[in-house]
């Protein structure tokens, strides 16, 4: 019996396969590759949670210039493979205007080579932004919403060690082992000891599958020093930092803040650590930061409201650019609503987002650095909105 | 084979024939002029999913050699496929090379590897040998990975399509046709090889390696050579499957693609050709199939998110099912299957027919 | 100092890994490669369990590990049972299919964010000076110490108690027990439930020490060429593994981070080639080819 059900459930998946539906309404169609399991999810699957709230209430107020918005998520997990084969099922078989990222940057390269055959634009969202997009000569299909920004972090995070630091600094620098952290560490590096006349004593680029993160940290406690910054995933940057209270080391440490930041600086409590970034942490309890938390804690996500800020940003900025798309959608038009484009973002940014032809990243960028403060027993925001123009 | 009502080769040639009867060969035309007319009436996507079966087809056919006919268990097989892939992109990315000079280079490269692999096969057997192909793949990934950062291709290599004279190899249609035919090509050359001699020396080795050396079948040689077919095939599959994505980078190269492979081949059925072929169509449209299957069911936003883990859990528990029932895999589910019709009326032969 | 500190906390780490490798192998002759899935899975029901009751941790703790050992014992009469007399090749493709299936699971039901079960525990992973500016951390501790204990009481039973003897000739013979009247699948399921035991252990104080994620199921296969080096089938010899692979690890770190992640497959590589068996395994029939 076992053995036949076995043939007749083989069968029927084979018999499936051939039978496809089509969506029956006019949507906006969008594709959306995403690290949703697999090394970083952490930090990339809270963005399909967002996406899925804020673009129910979309559909369910009657969509874009009245037609709903289906986005098509798929589930590359990190791998560059996975994610060529569905830029390439997005391209050929769902034909969207627009494809979207939100995984680690090993899979960049293959979506954009489809982006670019196909010529339709692809827009990086909460994952780290390609060197392409920054002025003043960006590619013209690379668009990004991320937060975090290349050179540009390191330059900030720099400077505010020099402000910070009541003497001299004896510096270390956490990267995880992967191009684009170890790429900006040494940029830091570089800056910390020429710029800004610090001691670089060290970098430390931690391959992702580490169990324990202890010899790397008794490297950095051994070398004496009194500041790390580390600019990589936060699983590596946490677990450094652990790793390193674990040994007894008192120094300050200063991290990019993800979307984990605010969840973990409560659960650490640690006033030493101090985290960077560009969007306020729901301890600012604005109105905006009030409705996202409704209406994630209404549909009951899978990931706490704490991590939903940076999908929630870049479903704003999709919803303007689809605003901005007259009917009926191409590539083309949704290319020209994003090469001119203005998002309010309402206190979850220092700034509104604007993107120009020149610019695809932002025109000015917002850092804000936050810490633990016993005192207060809450989180502070230790150094208010600074402007960078990004030029 | 079961005849309703006997055995009925009367000639040596009849019995060495690949196609046994006319209405076989009937058969396998209809599927061949099938196969040509179907990209010509399905939609892009279908074209593209037969295209990642060629591929895997190519890989499949030979693990089937090595472990359905020569018995030797090899965990290396997508170190192989990498090994073929990083060949093509260095030599694309440092020389320019063309198609035609990457594709026997990378056979080249997988028949020194298959010499690598197989030469703890002499000393070891079973899970040891299992266990040496798996530190070997290790090492062939890492090679990868350090020539892709020391070399400034951390987030992998892009590959331009490959040209033969002024065609290039760009469209889903044109992959059709080439992938169809190199597939084809190998199958055939997969199954003249395994009714050879050699093929029954392998047999031989597979089922009594004491008694084959009593025999005087070279041990040594033959499980070298296997080796070494399986791995020449299998990185020209890496060769074209870097050229097919158009992009190369040692995360796809992973320890679940050999599990994969295994799959196809153990799922399909040790053993046999017509194994080989079934089982990669089942495991590389599983995944499609049960996309197919959610995207009919209302199934909530949690099962979407999660949609990779569905099909990895799927895939877990059907490799299961069909190790704990089913043996001998979707060849057994098809012999039986075609048994009943045969033999109908009755159940099963007489004893002597 | 801190350098030999760090090698003992990774060795006793893999020792409580690797423990549940050879009771599997020497009982059944199975190597199963689910065993870092089954490791993750204890971690994650010290963090289920501890979401549910906020009693006292070490209850929590023993609830879990006990649930990890049941979890052994389900694997073998829902699945491993039925693959008792096939090839072993089967039955590690069988371990290998198992492992998608729970990774996949695991997914599933607990996502994949990174959690803390520490913090539901009400305990804290302090570190604690010891000679010579080393400090060590309260679970790196309970590492060693449980890893001691688990092995002294493994020993003992093994070589003095009647169950012990049992297992070591279902392991040695099972056809020539069986029809001596001993009850192999009692036996087999013992050994299975004492390694998912062994296993969710090591899991669960890896998640109180650096966190739970999915991806943890790897350390499970970095922890394989332990026990090649030590001997598939040597309780015994896994302890010397552990240390040379522990060793190998964190001194490659000081050349380089890449080099750590394949230093332990170059020691399985150069053992394979040496001595395949392992440094104190049984000898197996060596090919003369």
């Amino acid at each position: 019996m076992s053995k036949r059900g076995v043939l007749l459930a083989v069968s029927m998946m084979l018999m499936l396969i051939c039978w496809s539906a089509a969506w029956a309404a006019d949507p906006y169609v969008v594709g959306f590759s995403a690290a949703l399991t697999g090394p970083g999810s952490g930090t990339y699957a809270p963005v399909k949670d967002a996406f899925d709230v804020y673009f129910n209430e979309v559909n369910s107020k009657g969509g874009i210039n009245g037609h709903p918005v289906k986005i098509i998520f798929e589930d590359n997990a990190a791998q560059p493979s996975k994610a060529a084969s569905d830029a390439k099922k997005f391209a050929t078989q769902d034909k969207v205007i627009l494809m979207m990222n939100a995984s680690l940057s090993s899979t960049f390269a293959p979506m954009v080579q489809v982006a670019e055959k196909s010529n339709i634009p692809i827009l990086f969202a909460a994952a780290v932004c390609p060197a392409e997009v920054y002025p003043p000569k960006p590619d013209r299909n690379e668009f990004c919403s991320t937060a975090f920004a290349a050179k540009y972090d390191s330059r900030f995070a720099i400077k505010f060690i020099k402000e910070e630091a009541k003497g001299p600094v004896k510096l270390s620098l956490v990267a995880m082992n992967i191009p684009v952290s170890r790429g900006e560490i040494d940029f830091a590096a570089e800056l910390a000891s020429k710029t800004e006349g610090f001691t670089v004593l060290g970098k430390e680029a931690i391959p992702p599958p580490t169990p324990d993160f202890t010899p790397f940290a008794s490297k950095i406690k051994d070398s004496g020093a009194n500041w790390v910054y580390a600019w990589a995933p936060w699983e590596t940057e946490v677990k450094t930092l652990e790793a390193l209270r674990k040994l007894g080391w008192t120094g300050k440490f200063l991290a990019w803040a993800h979307i984990q930041a605010e969840e973990d600086l409560e659960r650490l409590k640690d006033d030493n650590f101090y985290v960077f970034g560009t969007n306020a942490f729901f301890a600012d309890d604005s109105a905006m930061h009030k409705k996202i938390k409704e209406a994630a804690l209404k549909a009951k996500t899978i990931y706490p409201y704490q991590k939903l800020t940076e999908g929630w940003i870049a479903a704003m900025v999709l919803d303007q650019i689809l605003k901005r798309t007259a009917w009926p959608a191409t590539p083309e038009k949704v290319r020209d609503a994003m090469n001119e484009l203005k998002v309010e973002l309402a206190g979850l940014r220092g700034g509104p987002l604007v993107w120009t032809k020149e610019n695809h990243f932002r025109t000015v960028n917002y850092y804000r650095v936050y810490k633990w403060d016993s005192a207060s027993k809450r989180i502070k925001n230790v150094k208010d909105w600074t402007a960078i123009e990004v030029k | 084979m079961a005849f309703a009502s006997g055995y009925f080769k009367t000639s040596y040639a009849d019995d060495l024939a690949i196609v046994e009867t006319r209405g076989r060969w009937i058969a396998l035309i209809a599927l061949l002029l099938g196969l040509v007319i179907f990209p010509f009436l399905a939609s892009p996507f279908l074209t593209d999913l037969a295209n990642q079966v060629f591929m895997a087809l190519i890989g499949a056919v030979a693990l089937m050699i090595l472990t359905g006919f020569a018995g030797q268990i090899s965990l290396g097989h997508a170190g192989l496929i990498a090994a073929g892939a990083f060949t093509t992109a260095i030599l694309f990315k440092e020389l320019h090379a063309p198609f035609w000079i990457t594709l026997p280079a990378s056979g080249l490269v997988g028949a020194i590897l298959g010499v690598l692999f197989g030469l703890p096969s002499l000393r070891l057997k079973g899970l040891y040998l299992a266990l040496s192909t798996l530190a070997l793949h290790f090492i062939v990934t890492f090679v990868g990975s350090e020539y892709e950062t020391t070399r400034g291709f951390a987030t992998g290599i892009v590959l331009d399509p490959p040209r033969i004279g002024s065609l290039i190899l760009e469209d889903a249609l044109a992959w059709y046709f080439v992938l169809l035919l190199i597939s084809v090509m190998t199958v055939i050359f997969a199954t003249n090889l395994v009714r050879s001699r050699t093929g029954r020396a392998w047999m031989a080795i597979r089922d009594r390696d004491v008694a084959a050396a009593a025999f005087g079948i070279k041990i040594s040689t033959y499980k070298l050579y296997a080796f070494v077919v399986c791995s020449v095939l299998t990185s020209i599959a890496g060769c074209l499957f870097a050229y097919y994505r158009g992009f190369v980078s040692v995360e796809a190269f992973s320890l679940l693609m050999t599990i994969q492979y295994i799959a196809m081949v153990i799922i399909g059925g040790l053993g046999s050709m017509l194994g080989a072929v079934l089982g990669t169509i089942f495991v590389v449209l599983l995944p499609y199939g049960i996309d197919s299957v959610a995207d009919h069911l209302a199934v909530p936003s949690r099962f979407t998110t999660y949609m990779f883990a569905i099909k990895h859990s799927c895939f877990g528990l059907i490799m299961i099912l069909f190790l704990v029932l089913e043996p001998a895999g979707l060849v057994g589910v098809w012999i039986r299957i075609r048994d009943y019709f045969v033999l109908w009326p009755f159940r099963y032969k007489h004893f002597g027919g | 100092m801190q350098l030999v500190v760090n090698v003992i906390v990774l060795a006793s780490l893999y020792c409580l890994i690797c423990c549940g490798y050879v009771l599997v192998y020497r009982a059944s002759r199975v190597l199963n490669l689910a065993h870092g899935e089954i490791m993750t899975l204890g971690g994650y029901f010290l963090l289920s369990i501890t979401l549910v009751t906020t009693g006292n941790p070490f209850v929590s703790l023993g609830l879990a590990v006990c649930a990890s050992l049941l979890v052994g014992l389900v694997v073998y009469f829902a699945l491993m049972k039925f693959m008792a007399g096939e090839s072993v090749f089967a039955a590690v493709l069988v371990t290998v299919a198992l492992g998608i299936l729970l990774r996949g699971l695991i997914t599933l039901i607990w996502t994949s964010q990174s959690w803390h079960p520490l913090e539901n525990l009400g305990l804290t992973n302090t570190g604690h000076k010891l000679l010579g500016n080393a400090v060590i951390s309260t679970f790196g501790i309970a590492a060693v110490l449980s890893a001691i204990a688990l092995y002294v009481a493994l020993f003992v039973c093994l070589k003095f108690t009647r169950w012990g003897l049992r297992m070591r000739a279902v392991g040695e013979n099972p056809l020539l027990a069986s029809q001596r009247g001993i009850d192999i699948h009692k036996y087999y399921s013992l050994s299975w439930g004492l390694a998912a035991f062994s296993g969710g252990l090591a899991g669960i104080i890896m998640a109180c020490d650096s966190g739970l994620e999915p991806n943890m199921y790897v350390i499970g296969l970095m922890a394989f060429p332990v026990v090649l080096v030590g001997g598939l089938d040597s309780l015994g010899g896994v302890i010397p593994g552990s240390l040379v692979v522990a060793l190998a690890q964190v001194a490659a770190i000081s050349i380089s981070p890449q080099a750590s992640e394949v230093a332990p497959f170059i020691v399985l590589l150069c053992m394979l080639l040496i001595r395949p068996w392992g440094l104190f395994g049984t000898k197996e029939e060596w090919e003369r080819v």
